[in-house]
């Protein structure tokens, strides 16, 4: 048995992603139940908002049998308990809302969504890189301060400004890029760039920090001095030493990505994920807004779970298993 | 309250009966109808996709749930119905019915259904569908939610006399039918349709009509897709054009901003858009775009009390508040000459219309004198006050009503000259329909119906109904102990009433009583305001101002 606790017994090397997905599910049970709990303290519910309508024409009778037919006025705990069932048998259920059920609703809209928060995020990306590219090594020191200044003016742009201000000058002045009616990529672009803008400010700015952090570092000097050259010395050493700490705002630019997305697809009509959010809270739909918030969470989950993942590649010290992790030498050239 | 814009009933009615070929003039008490488009062009080209953006999705296209704009807009191209009513002339004209006649007493109709209709499953278009339509209509069905339309009264039971003979039966005299058979609310659609359960009807492709076009595709809360039915034979014979529609298709895409409707329009991207806003025709009309503005031609855009709140329990509160509303100031600060001024509860275009401009005058002054007369003396504050309690109100913002929140800040500076405070509220769905609920906490609301025919009225304030002044009994169960008899029977008589002028009396007198009583204070005569690109001929409008795309061509050059 002593033998067993020994640091390469292999047991240990599955707790850690053991603990993990333990911790990943009760995240998504919180979530899960915070959510229900949400709905159930805002006033009226889902089927009063809809068919507490004048235009319907029902009566307080016909209202009546509808709320049995939904079983909405059935004890909490029951209600409670038959939504998690359902889910676990990855029944959605019915979007009272709409009157279709829920997983057609996520069926139309997830891909619009994807595309846009992975086109969104590949762009903040290489935004944040130029920046910090131009902020680091822009020739003339003004330059340089002025792309210091760009995060700070990408953040404070309202993506409901940045998205209003793109399709009147590029669509409605300039007729470069129609904003109703187009399908597939040209319908992608401006939304992208509206996504994009502000997601990619903090970025930058944590990029930004790591890159002067590392710059000041005495093995960047001893790369200099062995000849290389400043794209060199970036790309290379500084980048890859400042990359880790910009990849932990992964996670938070997930989240960025999901409210900025409410934004840019009313302005733009898009029918994605954001849109649904947004209608099921208005409609207190249940079901949809359940399962809208299953989908982020489970998002959030397997992203943070990506990056805890990717750390150990990217940065040897975190693998548990080179001296560094021990507190040995902190770099490599 | 959300919009609610209903369809026209024509009152004035010829008692002739019966009635053959349906030359029914209606149009005494209606002006001239709002119908914008030129004829389509000779040298029209045919063929083609008009984009049309309109600013909301639909809710439900079971065909009585028409009245909410963005549903009747769809049901409009899908959907036949058994009489057409002219927008012109406001005539009954015979559509999938070819002729019909009715018994003196208004109880019985028998339609004579026109040959070879079918609808777009295939099935057709017959006596017996005609009959399980109005079944449902009349009647409703319980185990699949459908409600009853609320343009068809005292609905009995059908008979199918032959395969292209119906009659209904109606309990009680129902002169509003023969008329309720052309509204919006009363689009024809396949028995398959009428097999779904209600909330299954918010898919757009399980509503097969027999109309112009068919829903070809569907993507939820953003685009639908409706094809021409190249087989389409059966349009009214008053209408200019016959035969298929000339358009290939219509792609109404949901566009719910503004600035991006207007913006796309004027830049090419759209052809037609609903909802402008009065500060953006003029920018629409200098680049020689066309504004449409149909009349909704029913109950005013107004605002409306809850009496059962003790605050406008007082009727001369409520008349002190109707006074010191300047509806002249508010049309002049945010709205155009698309928005008449309100000069009774009804539109001057509907049916039953009476002037009481007289009654509606602004006369801040007297609104004081009223308040000072009911015990409501200003405080150190500004604000009335009586026995411990402040006449603070409150009211939701419509949103679907043109720039209504704005309307309700200037409505809420008037009356703070003359000491009342009105809060405008705009909260969530679901703060607002329990709050709309409780008079206590709304005492106030804006409310708008279009709707012609007098029944508008019974529609709007009795409490079987929509049941605006929140009465015990209604639609609340909140309500302490407000009820005006004298009021709801007024309603009843109009609705039943089968001698034209009598109706049109009672008509005038329910009015008269709406604002002796304040219980409304009506501000303007509501348009739906549509903007089209030129190149678009033979857009039009039925008769309360849903678009129909079935005489449009692009004349693109």
């Amino acid at each position: 048995m002593p033998g067993m606790i020994g640091p390469d017994a292999p047991w240990r090397r599955f707790r850690l992603p053991v603990r993990r997905l333990a911790h990943a599910l009760m995240v998504l049970w919180a979530a899960f139940t915070v959510t229900f709990l949400l709905l159930r303290v805002l006033p009226a519910d889902a089927i009063q908002i809809k068919f507490q309508n004048a235009d319907l024409g029902l009566d307080a009778r016909q209202i009546a049998d509808i709320r049995d037919a939904y079983g909405i006025d059935r004890p909490l705990w029951w209600q409670y308990g038959r939504a998690l069932w359902d889910l676990l048998r990855g029944d959605f259920g019915l979007s009272i809302g709409s009157g279709v059920p829920v997983s057609d609703r996520l069926a139309a809209s997830l891909p619009s969504t994807l595309w846009l928060a992975g086109l969104g995020s590949v762009l903040a990306a290489i935004l944040a890189a130029i920046i910090a590219y131009g902020a680091t090594l822009a020739p003339p020191a003004r330059l340089r301060s002025l792309f210091r200044a760009i995060p700070a003016l990408f953040v404070s742009l309202p993506t409901f400004w940045l998205g209003i201000a793109l399709i009147e000058i590029l669509s409605f002045r300039l007729g470069l890029l129609p904003v109703v009616g187009v399908e597939g990529w040209r319908a992608l672009i401006l939304p992208v760039v509206t996504l994009a803008v502000p997601v990619s400010a903090p970025l930058t700015q944590v990029l930004l920090r790591s890159i002067d952090e590392v710059m000041s570092r005495p093995f960047i000097q001893v790369a200099r001095a062995k000849g290389a050259g400043r794209n060199r010395v970036f790309w290379l050493h500084v980048l890859r030493n400042a990359l880790p700490s910009a990849m932990t705002m992964a996670g938070l630019m997930f989240g960025e990505l999901l409210g900025g997305a409410i934004v840019t697809e009313t302005v733009f009509g898009l029918n994605g994920i954001g849109r649904l959010t947004e209608e099921a809270v208005n409609s207190q739909d249940t079901q949809l807004l359940l399962a809208v918030t299953m989908l982020s969470a489970t998002g959030f989950v397997l992203v943070n779970l990506l990056v805890d993942l990717l750390f150990p590649l990217l940065d040897p010290r975190l693998s548990g298993k080179s001296p560094a992790a021990r507190g040995g030498v902190a770099w490599r050239s | 309250m959300s919009l609610r814009h209903h369809r026209l009933r024509p009152s004035t009615r010829s008692l002739a009966a019966p009635i053959l070929g349906g030359a029914l003039f209606l149009a005494a008490a209606a002006g001239p109808a709002a119908v914008l488009a030129e004829p389509a062009a000779d040298s029209k080209t045919t063929g083609g996709t008009l984009i049309y953006l309109e600013q909301q999705a639909h809710t439900n296209l079971y065909p009585p749930a028409g009245g909410f704009y963005p549903n009747g807009g769809i049901l409009n191209q899908i959907t036949d119905k058994l009489t057409y009513q002219n927008p012109d002339t406001l005539k009954i004209e015979p559509w999938i019915a070819e002729s019909w006649t009715v018994n003196p007493e208004r109880t019985q109709y028998t339609f004579k259904i026109r040959k070879g209709v079918t609808f777009s499953d295939g099935t057709p278009l017959d006596a017996r569908a005609v009959a399980l339509n109005f079944d449902v209509f009349g009647l409703g069905n319980k185990d699949r939610h459908l409600p009853v339309s609320e343009v068809i009264n005292n609905y009995d039971h059908s008979e199918v006399i032959d395969e292209h003979t119906v009659r209904f039966y109606f309990r009680k005299p129902s002169p509003g039918f023969l008329q309720g058979t052309s509204a919006i609310g009363s689009g024809l659609v396949s028995p398959a349709t009428l097999a779904r359960r209600f909330d299954e009807l918010g898919d757009a492709t399980a509503i097969i009509g027999s109309g112009p076009f068919v829903v070809a595709r569907e993507t939820l809360g953003k685009e639908i897709l409706l094809t021409a039915r190249k087989d389409y034979a059966w349009a009214p014979a008053s209408r200019a054009h016959q035969g298929a529609p000339h358009l290939d298709a219509v792609r109404l895409i949901v566009t719910p901003e503004d600035g991006v409707r207007i913006g796309s329009l004027l830049a090419g991207q759209a052809d037609v858009i609903r909802q402008v806003q009065a500060y953006d025709e003029k920018q629409v009309e200098d680049r020689h775009y066309r504004i449409a503005a149909p009349s909704t031609r029913g109950v005013n855009n107004s605002i409306v009390f809850r009496p059962d709140s003790p605050l406008v329990a007082d009727v001369r509160v409520r008349q002190a508040l109707l006074h010191a509303t300047d509806s002249r100031g508010i049309i002049d600060t945010l709205y155009s000459r698309n928005y008449p001024q309100a000069t009774s509860v009804l539109a001057r275009s509907a049916a039953g219309y009476v002037d009481l401009s007289a009654k509606l005058a602004f006369d801040p002054d007297r609104a004081r004198a009223l308040l000072d007369d009911a015990g409501w003396r200003i405080g150190p504050d500004g604000l009335r006050h009586k026995d411990g309690q402040t006449l603070a109100l409150a009211a939701y913002e419509s949103p679907p009503q043109p720039q209504n929140e704005a309307m309700l800040e200037l409505v809420a500076q008037q009356w703070a000259r003359v000491g009342v405070k009105l809060t405008v509220l705009a909260g969530d769905a679901g703060s607002r329909t329990a709050d709309d609920l409780d008079p206590r906490r709304t005492p106030v609301s804006p409310a708008m119906v279009g709707r012609a025919d007098p029944d508008v009225l019974k529609s709007e304030y009795h409490p079987a109904n929509r049941d605006v002044l929140r009465q015990k009994g209604g639609q609340s169960p909140r309500i302490q102990s407000f009820v005006d008899d004298r009021l709801n029977g007024l309603l009843e008589a109009i609705a039943a009433e089968t001698d034209e002028k009598k109706r049109l009396a009672l008509t005038g007198e329910a009015q008269a009583y709406i604002l002796d009583q304040a219980y409304a204070i009506p501000v303007f005569e509501e348009p739906q305001a549509f903007a089209a690109a030129p190149y678009v001929k033979g857009l039009a409008f039925e008769a309360v101002g849903r678009p129909s795309f079935y005489d449009v061509s692009l004349d693109k050059r």
